[in-house]
């Protein structure tokens, strides 16, 4: 049970007038799980998404639930309901009437209505606004309405399609918890998209890393930060100082002119390969105890740590999060561990499916 | 010194209003206290509210009831097909186009295919029903009316339809709706304002209609808007036909109010 994969996408690819959105992607979403989809913009997350609710058909592969094919099911025929990004909520109706337009579909009766309706309204906290107009409501409330209307249908996935992106930073933070709690709660897949890696890497179970209608990785949030498979990914998660190096054998790595034990191992011996190291991984010494020497350029007071920009002799650019002050123009010196450095293959076109 | 700037700003639009909107109101309302001689009397009215000009006034709703109807029935759908084409500024742009012609250019066109040997009896003859007279009757008088108003129509529907969030729909459909229910409880009552006033657009002229109703109806539908004009053209009782035009007008200010309180 703890395993069950409900919905699996098999060789999905979405053409909107020949231009390729979602190139042959695959992937299994299994029961009570929180999945982010991530990427920037145009990376095909919301089409995913769209795919998922029954708004628009793959141009070719199949979406199962349950195993059983969907690809023409109607959205209105599938177990699964949406938050949307601009909340899409009823302007002509109040809020009852809005989180109960579903169950009025169903034909429910009047008194299991005002039950539910009142139920879900509870879980996002907004009773007592039963008889409110939509637009008498700010948009953090907004936000829980349209929650609310989603779950009082009790779908076994609940899609948002970034539904954080309107509000103002402060009730986002508080609305991740809010989401990663209710999800928790309720024990429904929740599968969130955003462009935004802090929320992504806040809230899920499993994120999957988009790029261009391609799925670049995916797993756990740690394994996303600290293991990127490549470039992109390592730039998108996070900031990071991504290098070109060579891996000289195992455990053993070239960049910045000089050679650096590591913990990898596996490739081939003289690899040209990418390599990553997190700035708040560097820290700062002496010139003469460090691992690499580097010259301060610039420097950001970013309130938890100051986020120090340096170039090395080579011209590398180096950025370092530390919660030790440096001087403009100082020599410094960088210090990290063996195990901060994450060697990645370079991405070469399209070798891999 | 800022006010009274503003004030002759003001001055064209209340010279407009006064002498193009609030006198030949006010003329009519005064000519309606007149008899055909020229006395002041208030028989005008009284004789609004015999039968014979209460039935003129009720054919003049019931057929402009019908015009209203049968244009919504076909204009929604056409509005609705619009906005789901890809050049749909074309398209509207097409249905427009015909109010560019003079509405009497239009009207005699529709004399000629309407005609004893115009181009509807020719079909009608092909398919074997056999020449019928359709000009002059009730079907023609309505088919014609609502060929002109169609336009007016689905301008506002189009409108409405095209400022919808297309998400609202999605959002519908998401929660279980079918194609039905998603227009009847999501579409519909949003698009209510572009209906609303539309049917203004449409039954406030076609309670006046007068041209149409003689060239097409042959005089045999009468409604006020021929009755004014028989009353200032031919019977030269000039008292009578602003007196209906004043009622003409209160229900013109009804009907208004009614489909009104518009957001």
């Amino acid at each position: 049970m703890e395993q069950e994969v409900i919905i699996r996408f098999d060789g999905v690819t979405k053409q909107y007038d020949g231009l390729v959105v979602l190139d042959w992607v695959s992937f299994e979403i299994e029961r009570g799980k929180f999945y982010t989809l991530l990427g920037p913009s145009g990376c095909g997350k919301t089409t995913i998404l769209r795919l998922i609710a029954g708004f628009t058909e793959p141009t070719e592969g199949t979406i199962y639930f349950h195993g059983q094919p969907v690809n023409h099911v109607p959205a209105n025929k599938r177990q699964v309901n949406t938050v949307f990004q601009d909340y899409a909520l009823f302007p002509h109706l109040n809020v009852f009437e809005n989180v109960a337009f579903g169950l009025r579909v169903k034909k429910m009766k009047e008194a299991e209505i005002r039950d539910k309706v009142a139920e879900a309204l509870q879980f996002v906290n907004l009773q007592g606004y039963e008889t409110r107009n939509i637009q008498e409501m700010s948009g953090g409330q907004r936000q829980r309405v349209a929650i609310a209307r989603a779950i009082v249908n009790e779908p076994e996935v609940l899609l948002l399609d970034e539904p954080l992106s309107a509000l103002d930073l402060k009730l986002r933070t508080e609305m991740q918890y809010e989401l990663r709690e209710l999800q928790r709660r309720l024990g429904i897949t929740f599968i969130f998209v955003t462009h935004d890696q802090e929320e992504a890497l806040a809230m899920s179970d499993q994120i999957f890393v988009l790029n261009k209608g391609k799925i670049e990785q995916s797993g756990t949030p740690k394994d996303i930060y600290d293991e990127p498979v490549n470039r992109f990914v390592a730039d998108f998660i996070g900031e990071s100082n991504i290098l070109a190096g060579r891996m000289v054998k195992d455990y053993l790595v070239e960049f910045a002119g000089k050679q650096f034990t590591c913990v990898d191992y596996g490739f081939q011996e003289n690899e040209q390969v990418d390599i990553v190291i997190r700035p708040e991984d560097l820290e700062i010494t002496a010139p003469d105890r460090g691992k690499l020497r580097v010259r301060v350029d610039s420097q950001l007071f970013r309130g938890v740590h100051y986020e120090i920009c340096c170039y090395d002799e080579n011209g590398n650019e180096w950025l370092v999060h530390s919660t030790k002050k440096a001087e403009v123009g100082e020599e410094i010196g960088l210090y990290f561990e063996a195990e901060a450095i994450h060697v990645m293959h370079v991405k070469d076109g399209d070798d891999e499916k | 010194m800022k006010n009274s700037v503003r004030n002759v700003y003001l001055f064209p639009y209340i010279l407009w209003i006064a002498l193009c909107v609030v006198a030949p109101i006010a003329l009519i309302v005064y000519d309606s206290f007149f008899d055909i001689e020229g006395h002041w009397t208030l028989e005008n009215y009284e004789k609004f509210f015999t039968p014979v000009y209460l039935k003129m006034t009720l054919s003049s709703f019931w057929y402009a009831f019908l015009i209203t109807l049968f244009s919504l029935i076909i204009a929604y759908p056409t509005a609705y097909l619009l906005t789901k084409t890809k050049h749909k500024q074309l398209w509207l742009l097409m249905i427009i186009l015909p109010t560019w012609v003079n509405l009497l250019l239009k009207v005699y066109a529709f004399l000629g295919i309407f005609g004893t040997f115009g181009l509807a009896n020719a079909v009608l003859n092909a398919v074997g029903i056999g020449t019928k007279q359709i000009l002059f009757t009730d079907f023609s008088f309505v088919f014609v009316s609502v060929y002109i108003f169609i336009p007016f129509m689905v301008l506002p529907i189009f409108n409405a339809l095209e400022e919808l969030n297309p998400s609202l729909v999605d959002a519908a459909r998401d929660l279980g709706a079918s194609a039905w229910t998603t227009f009847r409880r999501v579409v519909f009552p949003l698009t209510l304002d572009g209906v609303k006033a539309g049917c203004q657009a449409v039954f406030i002229p076609a309670l006046s209609l007068f041209m149409i109703t003689r060239l097409i109806a042959g005089n045999r539908v009468i409604t006020l808007g021929t009755a004014i004009e028989e009353h200032f053209l031919v019977t030269q009782d000039w008292g009578m036909g602003a007196t209906i035009a004043v009622f003409l007008i209160m229900i013109m200010a009804f009907v208004v109010v009614l489909t009104g309180n518009r957001r």
